[in-house]
Order: structure tokens, then C-alpha cells, then sequence
């Protein structure tokens, strides 16, 4: 019961998150009239098609009118635009809840397929390859670092760690890519400037593979040396504040050797916190990485809101991807919270 | 403690004085921005084509000379309105203009261009001849132009080029092809043709044969002299304007793009608009998030519960998709990005204070007026929001480099406000158009570079503040 109440709450707000997303991607579609004018030019797509096709059966152009409006009439209804927003969209949000994506205009996955399903996820692998890599990359030198920094407090290491980490939050991640591009890919010409393989991609599975280590260095190292320094500062100031407590004091007290009590009583404790602050980290790179993967040509989720925003827009890719980096993160969330509760036995009692 | 006190441990440390001089420096050139430049600068300027048609594109600034070792030509501009000579020929008055020009570089210049502009006659239009004095004592003419004369019903006096000033090329102008390709064959014995000398016309003017192959030319350093003659009819016949740009490889303080906009100009008005959007987004955010902060943690009950939930809600949802699809949609504005960080911005506040006021509540100074009969509105704005002013203040501070990197970011993906030139959008144009594959450093770093300045002088400000505001942060250096 005690772990049952607070995974609860929590998993419930997430599932509120979602629904206050999802509400507000409905009300602003329809309070701005473009989901009707979505449909509108989906239906005159569609009838001018269908004009050319009976333009070889019927000559007469008053029936030929006569047809369209009929056909139209029958569209309009088939596309729900007869009826108001208030009820179509509703149903079409709960069609997406399905991962029923719809279908993209211009945008193709790889193979030619047109559905942004299979779009989108050709593309999560991608995007995670990336995500994680510099995840995992970030949280081990946070972790090392700031269980280290911890110990020297006040050193000259500890105030630039500091000092760094405060920058770090002042500068724009894709800024970083885009100075790494221009100085390591075009001036000294040592890495690729993006993408994910060269062209033409080497067919043999080991080359393949180093390939694309070569172009996923960069943006690594991008995502991971504007975030280590905040990493390792917020790790190093949770353990800061542990190690402070009484109960450690007591365990020196006690005369329990150092790397014990560094381990079992600072470490254990600031456990829960470090986790959560990883996780969210993780959460929230999900959509950090539209803008790194639009500067390096990296074809995963974020390049493709890039490439759905720019040129002709495709409404329907904007909305689906919205979408999903809403549930993503909110998955991400759910699961964190559920790793939590199990971290930190305290969390069952005070909620 | 006071605040003269205050503002003296702010200054003593080193990101407290960082930030202070950083942030005087941001508003002194936010001030001059807004006295110099036109409010509607964007529109008027920065998004108009005509404006920057006489600069050069895609070209470093002027002092990156300095640190090459061959120069680049500079951009060299002359501006004529009163004629420097007048003569009167059998024909009427010759106006005519004398503009020296000492060419050092070892390249020829990018382009040649001349402009007219307010041509009035009284009866029969005056003719305009160009003609270039080379260092060798060389001259030919390179531009000849008969103003248009009377239209059918027309009665003088005649304006021509008053709304649209004339401009033109030289360096694709089909006359001034021919004037180089005759110059070519009778000084130097060349004959080429004219696919071979359009578009390179400033080459041939600017240099002589080095004779290793036919089209193979030199650039000739020196002292030039640009002479312009309006031939003029009557008396009162004038040239208003004239303007011939011999177009450089570097330009001004930060070089241009490639519509040939002036990177230094849009640079500069980035930064009030920068400012604005921290400023205002913090601003707003903080205000509601401190006001729902502490009505939630002093009225407590249902209130509280409501407040908590919705603050949990709206902390959770990732902003930056939503930003995309609501510009998206809405269509990009300014006003709709602030709007957006602002109702995503506060709950984190609201949080935070809420349990600053859970435990302000409870002590003995809230307690004695809450018995004298002060009103729970009373209680909370005069008693309770000023013990946790310095913190909020903090939060202020911290609250604009978040705003401003959005913005930056979202401009980045193309959601910028179009009439509004920012560095974010400074930096898209720059990405969006190749330059930085190009290795256009001149238009990608000063932007970025201007964002996390700008974002750096809020962090500096706020860990200045910080001790200030949370007293067990004062200790002494170690």
C-alpha cells in the first residue's frame, strides 16, 4: 500500500501531463481554423486527381461539375470536415493515442513509405543511438567527478568545475556543434560535417561501423561537453550535502573506514536524487536534440522536425512528432518515478 | 542587510562584478540601438534587398587585413551630389566629378557599380559618360548613359530616377563589356571576347597582361581616378545624386552576409532585443510564479492542492516541441514566443516558494500581525512576499539566459519573428544558406558568441546575487 499510493500520484500526473499536451495541441489546431484548412487542401488535392481521371469519361463539363460537387459533398464528409473541430478532433487524438500516425505530404521514410509511422520509427532508433551514447558518456563522468569534487571542496578544481558549469548553462548546445563543424570538419577537415554515413555508405559491416562512429563523434562530443560540467556540479553538490549530515558524522565516529562510509552512507543516500537528476536529464534531452541533430544532419527525430518545419510545411509530421516526443518524455518520466519510489524507501512514507 | 551593503558584497566578488560591468555595457549599447536605429528596423532595413544592394556578399570584416598576408581590396564607396567642376561646353554645362582612388591590393575588386539618382532636366535630357584614369596614365570611358528623354505628353521640367534611382552593374553591363574588350585590343593588342571578359570586367580595369596566357592579368596598384561628366543641356539641369562602389573582398566591422546585410548592424540590434525578451519572459514568469508560490503555501487547503497539481502538470510538459508546433501553427511572433516561456515558465517558482512560505507562515512576526486583524491579502504581499524578495529576485536573474536561449534556439529552427532580426536568426540564415560549410566564420560566431555573452552576464549577475540573497553562502574565500 505505502508503494502503491505515491507511484499513483505520480504515474497520474504524467498521464495529466499528456492529456494538458494533447489538449493543447487539439485547441490550438482547432481554435486556429488549421486543421479545417489541413483537410480542405487535402479534399482539393484529392478531387483535382479524381478531375483528370474522369476527364476521360465524361465530356459533358455542366456533368462533370455535377460529379465534383457530389464527390466533394461525399469527401467532406468522409474527412469529418462537415463536422465541427470539437468533435473531429477529439476522435483524431484518440486515433493518434493508437500510434494510427496518418500520413505524411512530401516527407518519405527511407524506403518510400509515406506513412508517418513508419517514418518515425526508422528514426527513434537513431535518435536514441545518439541520445544514450552521450547520456551514459555524461552520467559516468558526473558521477566520478562529483563523488570526487565532493571531497575537495573549495579547491581550485572545485571552483572551476563551478565556474564551468555556470557557463555551460549560458551556452547554446547547437552553437557548440555548429563552431565544432566549422573549425574541425571544414577548416582542419578531421571529422565529417554530418549525417550518419558517408556516401556511398561502405557496405561491409566492420567499415560500416566505424563510419558511423566517425560521424556520431562529433555531435557526442557536442552533447556531452555542454552537459558534463552541470552533471558533475549537481552531483558533486548532492553529495556535498549528504556527506554534511549527522549520520555520517556518526559512521566517522564510529571508526568505519573511509571508502565504507563514502560508499554505504554518502553514496546510498544520494542515490535517489543523483538518478532522478540523470533521468531527468535524459527526459529532457529528448527534445534538446531537435536542434544537435538539425546541425549535424543526423537523421533521427529531431532533424525530421527540421525537415518538416522548413521548406513546405508537413502539418501532419509537426503534429505526429509533437506528439510523440510528448509521450516519449512522458514514458521516460513514468519510469523514472517508478525507479524511484523502489530507490528511495523514505518516498513510500512521506507522501 | 542594506542595500548600499548589498550592492558592495555584489561587486566584491568576481562573478558579481562580471556580471554588473557585462550588464551596463549590454544596456549602454541597448540605449544607443534604440536612439540610432529605426523601431521598425527589421522591416525598413534589415529584411529590404535595396538596402544592402552596393555591398559586397559573404565577405569578412574589414580587420581581418590585418592578420592576412595578401589584402583583400576594401569596400570603397564615393558619394557625389554638388559637382565638383562645371564647365560650359558648346553643348551647355558639363558637371563633373574627380574620384581619386589609390588601389593597393593585390586583387581586383569584386564589382563595379554606379547609381543615379534625381536627374532633372528642363527640355532635352543631359547625357552621363564614366570614364577610368589608370595608374600607367591609361584612360577609357567605361559607362555611357543617355538619360530618357520626354515621354509623349510629358512637359517639363523632366524627373527621372527620383522614386527608383538607376543601378547599375558594370561588371555584367553588356556596354561596358565592349568599352574593355576595344580598351584591350588597342592598348595591349588582346582580342578576346566578350564571354571571356563578362563578369571579370574589374580584373582587365584593375590590372595589366602578365603575359603567360591571353586572359592572364596582373592587378595594377596606384593611384586611379574615377571621373564622372553629365553633359547638361540648359542652366538649371542637375544630377542629384551619383554613387559608384568599387565593390571590396572585406567590409566594416563584421563583415556581410550573403544578401550583403551588414553583420555589425544586425549584431547591434540584437541586443536590446535580446534583453527584451529576458527581461520581460523572467519578468512575467517570476510574477506569476511568486504570486501563485505564496497563495499556495499561506491560504493552503483546497487552493494549495489546486495550485500543486496544476504547477506539477504544467513543469512536466517538454516545452521546446510545443514552442515548435505552437509557432508552428500560430505563426511566428515575438509576442507568442514570450508568451509561450512564460505559461511553461513559473511552475518551478511556485513550487520552491511554496515551501519557502509553508515554513514563513508559521513564524512569530506573520503570526502577531495575522492577530492584530491584518487581511490575508495584507499578510501575504506586506508581510510574507518581502522576507522572500531577495530569493525571487535571484530566480529573476536566473530566469533570462533560459528565455533568451530558447528564443535563440527556436529562431535557429526558422520560427524566428521575421520582422525582429535576432542572432538566432542571424545564425539560421547563416546555417540554412550553407554558410557555414562554406566556412563563413564572420556570420556564425559573433552571433553565438553575442547570445552566450549575453546569457553569461545573467548567470555572472546571478551567482553574484546569490550570496547576497542566501547568507549561509557567505563564507570567506579559502
Amino acid at each position: 500500500m505505502s508503494l502503491f499510493r505515491p507511484l499513483l500520484v505520480r504515474s497520474l500526473t504524467m498521464v495529466g501531463v499528456f492529456f494538458v499536451v494533447l489538449l493543447m495541441l487539439v485547441l490550438t489546431l482547432g481554435l486556429t481554423g488549421f486543421s479545417d484548412r489541413i483537410l480542405a487542401a487535402t479534399i482539393g488535392e484529392q478531387l483535382r486527381a479524381e478531375r483528370t481521371a474522369l476527364a476521360e469519361t465524361i465530356r459533358d463539363p455542366d456533368e462533370m461539375e455535377k460529379v465534383l460537387e457530389k464527390r466533394r459533398e461525399e469527401l467532406e464528409i468522409f474527412y469529418g470536415l462537415r463536422t465541427p473541430w470539437y468533435y473531429r478532433l477529439p476522435r483524431t487524438a484518440l486515433r493518434v493515442l493508437t500510434l494510427d500516425l496518418g500520413e505524411a505530404r512530401s516527407l518519405r521514410s527511407f524506403d518510400g513509405s509515406n506513412r508517418v509511422f513508419d517514418i518515425v520509427t526508422e528514426r527513434v532508433p537513431n535518435s536514441m543511438l545518439l541520445l544514450t551514447t552521450s547520456f551514459v558518456i555524461t552520467a559516468i563522468i558526473g558521477v566520478i567527478g562529483g563523488s570526487y569534487l565532493a571531497t575537495r571542496q573549495g579547491s581550485w578544481l572545485d571552483r572551476f568545475v563551478s565556474g564551468f558549469a555556470a557557463v555551460s548553462f549560458a551556452i547554446p548546445t547547437w552553437w557548440i556543434g555548429i563552431l565544432f563543424i566549422l573549425v574541425l570538419s571544414i577548416q582542419l577537415r578531421i571529422l565529417p560535417s554530418g549525417g550518419m554515413y558517408s556516401t556511398p555508405p561502405p557496405t561491409e559491416p566492420l567499415p560500416r561501423f566505424f563510419d558511423l562512429v566517425s560521424h556520431a563523434l562529433l555531435p557526442v562530443i557536442t552533447l556531452v561537453l555542454v552537459s558534463f560540467g552541470p552533471s558533475i556540479y549537481s552531483i558533486r553538490t548532492i553529495t556535498l550535502n549528504i556527506a554534511q549530515e549527522d549520520h555520517v558524522k556518526i559512521a566517522r565516529a564510529k571508526g568505519l573506514p573511509e571508502s565504507r562510509v563514502r560508499l554505504r552512507h554518502i553514496l546510498r543516500v544520494a542515490a535517489p536524487p543523483i538518478v532522478t537528476g540523470l533521468m531527468f536529464g535524459l527526459a529532457g534531452s529528448v527534445s534538446g536534440s531537435i536542434l544537435v541533430e538539425t546541425v549535424f544532419n543526423w537523421q533521427g527525430m529531431g532533424r525530421l522536425y527540421y525537415d518538416a518545419l522548413a521548406g513546405t510545411p508537413d502539418e501532419n509530421v509537426i503534429v505526429a512528432l509533437t506528439f510523440i516526443f510528448t509521450l516519449m518524455y512522458v514514458l521516460i518520466r513514468i519510469v523514472l518515478e517508478v525507479l524511484y519510489v523502489f530507490l528511495d524507501p523514505r518516498v513510500r512514507y512521506t507522501d | 542587510m542594506s542595500r548600499a551593503n548589498a550592492l558592495r558584497v555584489l561587486l566584491r566578488s568576481g562573478p558579481g562584478f562580471g556580471g554588473v560591468s557585462l550588464l551596463c555595457l549590454l544596456i549602454l549599447v541597448a540605449l544607443y540601438v534604440l536612439l540610432v536605429f529605426p523601431l521598425d528596423f527589421g522591416e525598413s532595413q534589415w529584411s529590404n534587398p535595396v538596402v544592402w544592394v552596393d555591398n559586397p556578399k559573404a565577405v569578412p570584416p574589414a580587420w581581418t587585413n590585418t592578420l592576412r598576408r595578401e589584402a583583400r581590396p576594401p569596400h570603397r564607396i564615393f558619394e557625389g551630389a554638388e559637382p565638383h567642376t562645371v564647365q560650359m561646353a558648346r553643348s551647355g554645362p558639363v558637371h563633373s566629378w574627380r574620384f581619386p582612388l589609390t588601389y593597393a591590393s593585390s586583387h581586383p575588386p569584386t564589382f563595379l557599380a554606379v547609381t543615379l539618382a534625381d536627374v532633372k532636366y528642363e527640355e532635352r535630357p543631359p547625357l552621363v559618360l564614366i570614364s577610368l584614369k589608370r595608374p600607367d596614365g591609361k584612360q577609357l570611358r567605361i559607362y555611357r548613359h543617355a538619360v530618357r528623354g520626354p515621354r509623349e505628353g510629358e512637359s517639363g521640367p523632366f524627373l527621372r530616377y527620383g522614386q527608383t534611382p538607376l543601378r547599375v552593374q558594370l561588371s555584367t553591363d553588356e556596354a561596358t563589356v565592349t568599352a574593355v574588350q576595344n580598351f584591350l585590343a588597342d592598348e595591349f593588342d588582346l582580342r578576346l571576347d566578350g564571354a571571356q571578359i563578362g563578369g571579370r570586367v574589374d580584373r582587365f580595369l584593375f590590372g595589366v597582361p602578365t603575359g603567360d596566357s591571353e586572359a592572364a592579368f596582373a592587378p595594377l596598384t596606384g593611384d586611379y581616378e574615377i571621373i564622372v561628366q553629365a553633359a547638361m543641356r540648359e542652366e538649371g539641369d542637375s544630377v542629384g545624386k551619383i554613387r559608384f562602389v568599387v565593390g571590396g573582398a572585406v567590409f566594416g566591422l563584421m563583415g556581410t552576409d550573403s544578401l550583403g546585410r551588414d553583420l555589425a548592424r544586425g549584431l547591434l540590434f540584437g541586443v536590446p532585443v535580446a534583453l527584451f525578451i529576458g527581461v520581460i519572459a523572467a519578468l512575467l514568469s517570476t510574477a506569476i510564479g511568486t504570486s501563485l508560490g505564496i497563495a499556495s503555501g499561506y491560504l493552503g487547503g483546497r487552493a494549495d492542492i489546486t495550485i500543486q497539481r496544476i504547477s506539477d502538470i504544467v513543469a512536466n510538459v517538454p516545452v521546446l516541441p510545443l514552442l515548435i508546433f505552437m509557432l508552428f501553427i500560430v505563426g511566428p511572433s515575438l509576442w507568442m514566443i514570450i508568451f509561450i516561456l512564460v505559461i511553461f515558465g513559473w511552475p518551478g517558482l511556485t513550487i520552491q516558494i511554496r515551501s519557502m512560505v509553508l515554513h514563513l507562515r508559521t513564524n512569530q512576526l506573520v503570526e502577531a500581525i495575522q492577530s492584530l486583524g491584518a487581511s490575508r491579502r495584507r499578510v501575504m504581499f506586506r508581510h510574507i512576499l518581502p522576507q522572500i524578495t531577495p530569493y525571487v529576485f535571484a530566480q529573476l536573474i536566473f530566469g533570462a539566459p533560459a528565455a533568451i536561449l530558447s528564443e535563440a534556439g527556436l529562431s535557429f529552427l526558422g520560427l524566428g519573428d521575421p520582422s525582429i532580426p535576432t542572432w538566432g536568426q542571424i545564425l539560421e540564415a547563416g546555417f540554412r544558406t550553407g554558410g557555414i560549410y562554406l566556412g563563413y566564420w564572420w556570420w556564425i560566431v559573433p552571433p553565438g558568441l553575442c547570445i552566450v555573452l549575453t546569457a553569461l552576464t545573467f548567470m555572472l549577475l546571478g551567482l553574484g546575487i546569490e550570496p547576497v540573497v542566501n547568507p549561509r553562502l557567505r563564507r570567506s574565500p579559502p
